[in-house]
């Protein structure tokens, strides 16, 4: 029997727990696809139910193990889980091996077990962007607890600590000067740290060195941070680890990120359409928009008469102009005022006229004040074909916002109307 | 709209050899899609609810001893979970009245031996556009 994607793509679907239509849901949330912010709206009300459960801490620690021996777990208890398990996309090809799910393989198969794998698509903090909508959604579809698995990249982890009620620090036995990297950055964000291998020999040195930081730090909000000591391989602490973990969420709460509210990705679609519509210089070079959204854009320009050089071939300027708007559109599409300070650009091949070329810009990295974009040009109208010209850039992120009239940022209340 | 191929690549039945598949797997990589992959000796039923969950496009199938024998019957496991759209291919060695067999099945395409990943790749990108734009046809 075939489904349509309109059945596919049904609150309703999702909240029964149909897990055709939660897969692909998700994957219409990660692509910000259409319908996907109608869908995000309508589940919108009902998150805040699952306990979120953030595993973070170094490459190779054992999160993926860990959270093997926790689906083992949660299974044994009765409960239906969900997994969000982010890798790192690769910063050249922009591709990536999800390798985080090969360790679950057995638990995942259980009927009341879901687990999907993200690429965390240049986004920074050890999430991929969309990784709050798609808690959301499993929350929605009744999953409880939802792990999410960062990618361990070290220290730039702190996304997890706003999304997660819970979040777990993995440490692995034998830190040495890593323990240093790891008391500046990812353990303030610890609920729980977690000593993984415990079958190997240095472990419990390592549950002492943490526990002697721990000493040092102020608690935080009345709940005291436990060191635990967990062997995946062994299956030894596990129950104890879920255990804490629950401790902490009713000690705490759950729902700790709907505190702090996204804008739905149709809104930066619909921002970026309406800047690339007031954009003058783009239209009188004939730039169009094709795509857009949060971080990236799509642009396209057919090589005129008017774009050639003496040569007979298109203008740098042209193709700079391409790329540019392309970079613009990108580095604004969050709402706030962003002007560029540095770009470069490389051009690798000619491009003639009537030819269609593409702009792709896309964000590598983005903190409070600064974000670079990598743009790059191709034949082709959606940009299939060869690579014309790369493109750098980086911008300024201003504290104005383009959607208030009066260029203040917007309050919370005023952002989010029913 | 920027839509990254998602690709599984996996082995069914008996045969423990997972070189090649980390191989290509690492090529799909570096070709700019989204690879999950699993041990050896996956179950069918395991197969189908990681393709159903991870919404992949393709599903590459390595096979170097006579496991491709199974894929119909991944074929059958695939449409019976309504995951008809997702292109299957194999690679590996396989005699040619097994391919035709297998292409009867519903895969797409059987690599042999010697294929360049390059052209594994391209194959790939096509295929998982052609799995995309099927999925999401209203
Ligand atoms: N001895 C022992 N080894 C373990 C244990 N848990 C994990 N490992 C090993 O540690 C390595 C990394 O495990 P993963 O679970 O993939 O670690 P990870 O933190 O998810 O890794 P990334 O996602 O790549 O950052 C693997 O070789 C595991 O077999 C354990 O409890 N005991
Ligand atoms: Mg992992």
């Amino acid at each position: 029997m075939e489904k349509s994607s309109l059945t596919l793509l049904s609150a309703d679907a999702v909240r029964r727990g149909d897990r055709a239509a939660i897969a692909r849901a998700i994957t219409a949330l990660e692509n910000e696809m259409p319908g996907a912010a109608a869908l995000a709206d309508a589940l919108a009300t009902e998150a805040g139910r699952a306990h979120v459960i953030g595993i973070t801490g170094p490459p190779g620690a054992g999160k993926s193990t860990l959270i093997a021996a926790l689906l083992a777990e949660c299974t044994k208890r009765g409960r239906r889980i969900a997994v969000v398990a982010v890798d790192p996309s690769s910063p050249l090809s922009g591709g990536a091996v999800l390798g985080d799910r090969i360790r679950m393989s057995e638990q995942a198969a259980a009927e009341n077990v879901f687990v999907r794998s993200l690429a965390s698509r240049g986004h920074a903090g050890g999430l991929a962007r969309t990784t709050r909508r798609i808690v959301d959604l499993l929350d929605a579809a009744g999953y409880d607890p939802v792990i999410v698995e960062t990618v361990g990249a070290g220290q730039s982890e702190v996304a997890i600590a706003a999304l997660a009620d819970t979040c777990a620090v993995v440490c692995p036995p034998g830190l040495g000067d890593d323990v240093q990297a790891i008391k500046a950055g990812i353990l303030e964000i610890a609920d729980l740290l977690v000593v993984s291998k415990g079958d190997s020999a240095l472990a419990t040195a390592t549950v002492r060195d943490l526990e002697g930081m721990l000493a040092l730090r102020a608690r935080r909000g009345g709940w005291k941070v436990p060191v635990l000591l967990t062997s995946a391989a062994r299956g030894e602490g596990v129950a104890a680890l879920l255990d804490a973990a629950d401790a902490h969420a009713q000690a705490c709460g759950r729902g700790r990120r709907l505190a702090r509210p996204e804008p739905a990705p149709a809104d930066e679609r619909a921002r970026t359409a309406a800047l690339a519509a007031r954009d003058a210089f783009a239209r009188n070079c004939r730039i169009e928009l094709v795509d857009a959204g949060a971080g990236h854009a799509e642009v396209a320009m057919t090589v005129g008469a008017e774009h050639l050089n003496f040569n007979g071939t298109c203008h740098g300027g042209a193709l700079f102009a391409l790329a540019d708007t392309a970079f613009g559109l990108a580095s604004n599409s969050h709402g706030r005022v962003a002007a560029g300070i540095e770009v470069h650009i490389s051009y690798h091949a000619a491009a003639r006229e009537g030819e269609r070329l593409a702009a792709r810009a896309s964000e590598v990295s983005r903190t409070r004040r600064l974000a670079t974009y990598r743009i790059e040009v191709r034949r082709g109208a959606r940009g299939e074909g060869d690579l014309v010209a790369s493109f750098t850039g980086t911008v300024y992120v201003t504290g104005r916002h383009h959607d208030s009239p009066d260029g203040e940022a917007p309050t919370r209340s005023s952002r989010r109307s029913p | 709209m920027d839509i990254r191929p998602k690709v599984l690549v996996t082995k069914i039945g008996l045969d423990g050899h997972d070189r090649g598949s980390r191989i290509v797997a690492a090529h799909l990589r570096d070709a700019g899609m989204e690879v999950v992959y699993t041990p050896p000796w996956q179950e069918i039923a395991a197969v189908v609810k990681l393709a159903q969950e991870e919404d992949v496009d393709v599903i590459g199938v390595s096979s170097l001893a006579t496991d491709h024998l199974i894929v119909p019957r991944l074929m059958e496991a695939l449409r019976a979970a309504g995951l008809s759209e997702v292109g299957v291919i194999v690679g590996g060695i396989v005699p040619d009245d097994d391919e035709r067999a297998l292409l009867d099945a519903g895969v797409a395409r059987v690599f042999h031996p010697g294929t360049s990943l390059a052209d594994i790749a391209t194959y790939v990108r096509e295929l998982a556009a052609r799995s995309r734009a099927a999925k999401f046809a209203a």
